[in-house]
């Protein structure tokens, strides 16, 4: 796969408007040898995520769940596509409201909320979620990237401690 | 917030609320970040950035070598050979969820022993400041730093616990301070 492909035109804080879509990230369908192969990467047990059984039966879920820690690498893949080379993804936050289950597509957003000047940065903030193929909005959050100013430095790293 | 949120569900403790702010002992992975376990993780979170296994790439950019996802430092830690296996309580018990001595990077926290059977992924905070390179052997220390308590819409009680680890390399760098929430039902 080609290095554009992956990374596109490298964004620049000047281009940016409240509102602006970060591209969205699509996952899917996830089906189980998906979820057995993140198990098995991160030794992961857990019966829920890859025994149809023990989720159902024991357990009394409506299917194999998807691990949150398998979901939470989507939002993180789909804001450092948009904001690298150049820009550096500072903070993430999201939480697991509800469950998505084996067979779902996952799209992984963002969106921008707030744009300002900081210390001679780009500072982006953005909210951020995951829906699936039926719209259900399972893992909002908000994320912060920082991004060079036109004339400015080159964003530092590693990225300063506070 | 429902009324039924701002209900004490009784189950922390004094004893629990004294854990807060309390740093653990640190914890070091048991073996350095290694190019197979990371392609392996890349591959299974369909990655599909090079920068995390193409050294060409890499090094064209500000990374210089190939480095790991950014919350990549939450996988690890891994079962050492030689220590129990997880999976004879599956054998034991048919019932058992699978998850026995899973420890992950707050393990050195003294345990709650909460009386809930369910525990839940509720969420994660997290702050990046550099990737870790193939190679780097990751550190963590933990601390509880929140835990409440209230009564779900079925009147069930649940217990929140948000953890903080900060993930540093063998040069006592940090890449990352991650902050999960687990929910216990």
């Amino acid at each position: 796969m080609s290095e554009t492909t992956v990374r596109g035109t490298a964004l620049r804080f000047e281009d940016l408007t409240v509102g602006d879509a970060t591209p969205e990230l699509v996952r899917g369908p996830l089906r189980e040898p998906h979820l057995m192969r993140w198990s098995a990467a991160i030794e992961n047990w857990h019966r829920i995520h890859y025994d149809q059984r023990f989720a159902t039966e024991h357990d009394g879920l409506p299917g194999l769940l998807i691990n949150g820690s398998w979901k939470q690498h989507f939002l993180v893949q789909s804001l450092r596509r948009w904001a690298e080379p150049d820009g550096w993804l500072r903070r993430i936050s999201f939480q697991f409201r509800g469950m998505d289950v084996v067979g779902a597509t996952l799209t992984a957003w963002g969106r921008v909320t707030e744009l300002k000047e900081e210390g001679g940065y780009g500072i982006v903030e953005l909210e951020i979620g995951i829906h699936d193929q039926d719209g259900n909005q399972n893992t909002p959050g908000t994320a912060t990237v920082v991004l060079p100013l036109a004339d400015g430095p080159a964003v530092p790293y590693p990225y300063p401690q506070p | 917030m429902p009324e039924s949120a701002t209900r004490s569900a009784g189950i922390v403790t004094d004893a629990m609320r004294a854990l807060m702010g309390a740093k653990s002992e640190k914890r070091t992975a048991p073996w350095p970040l290694s190019e197979d376990s990371l392609r392996r993780f890349v591959q299974a979170v369909m990655e599909e950035d090079p920068v995390h296994w193409d050294p060409t790439a890499a090094e064209a950019g500000r990374y210089g070598s190939v480095v790991a996802t950014p919350l990549f430092p939450l996988h690890v830690f891994r079962r050492e050979p030689g220590t129990p296996d997880p999976l004879d309580a599956v054998s034991a018990d048919p019932g058992n969820d699978g998850t026995s001595g899973a420890g992950g990077a707050s393990g050195s926290l003294p345990p709650l022993d909460l009386p809930l059977k369910r525990l839940l992924n509720g969420g994660t905070e997290a702050e990046f400041f550099q990737l870790a390179k193939i190679g780097d052997v990751v550190t963590t220390q933990s601390e509880y730093v929140d835990i409440s308590e209230r009564l779900n819409r079925r009147g069930e009680p649940m217990v929140i616990v948000r953890t903080r680890t900060t993930y540093s390399n063998q040069d006592g760098a940090t890449l990352a301070t991650i902050t999960t929430s687990l929910i216990a039902r």
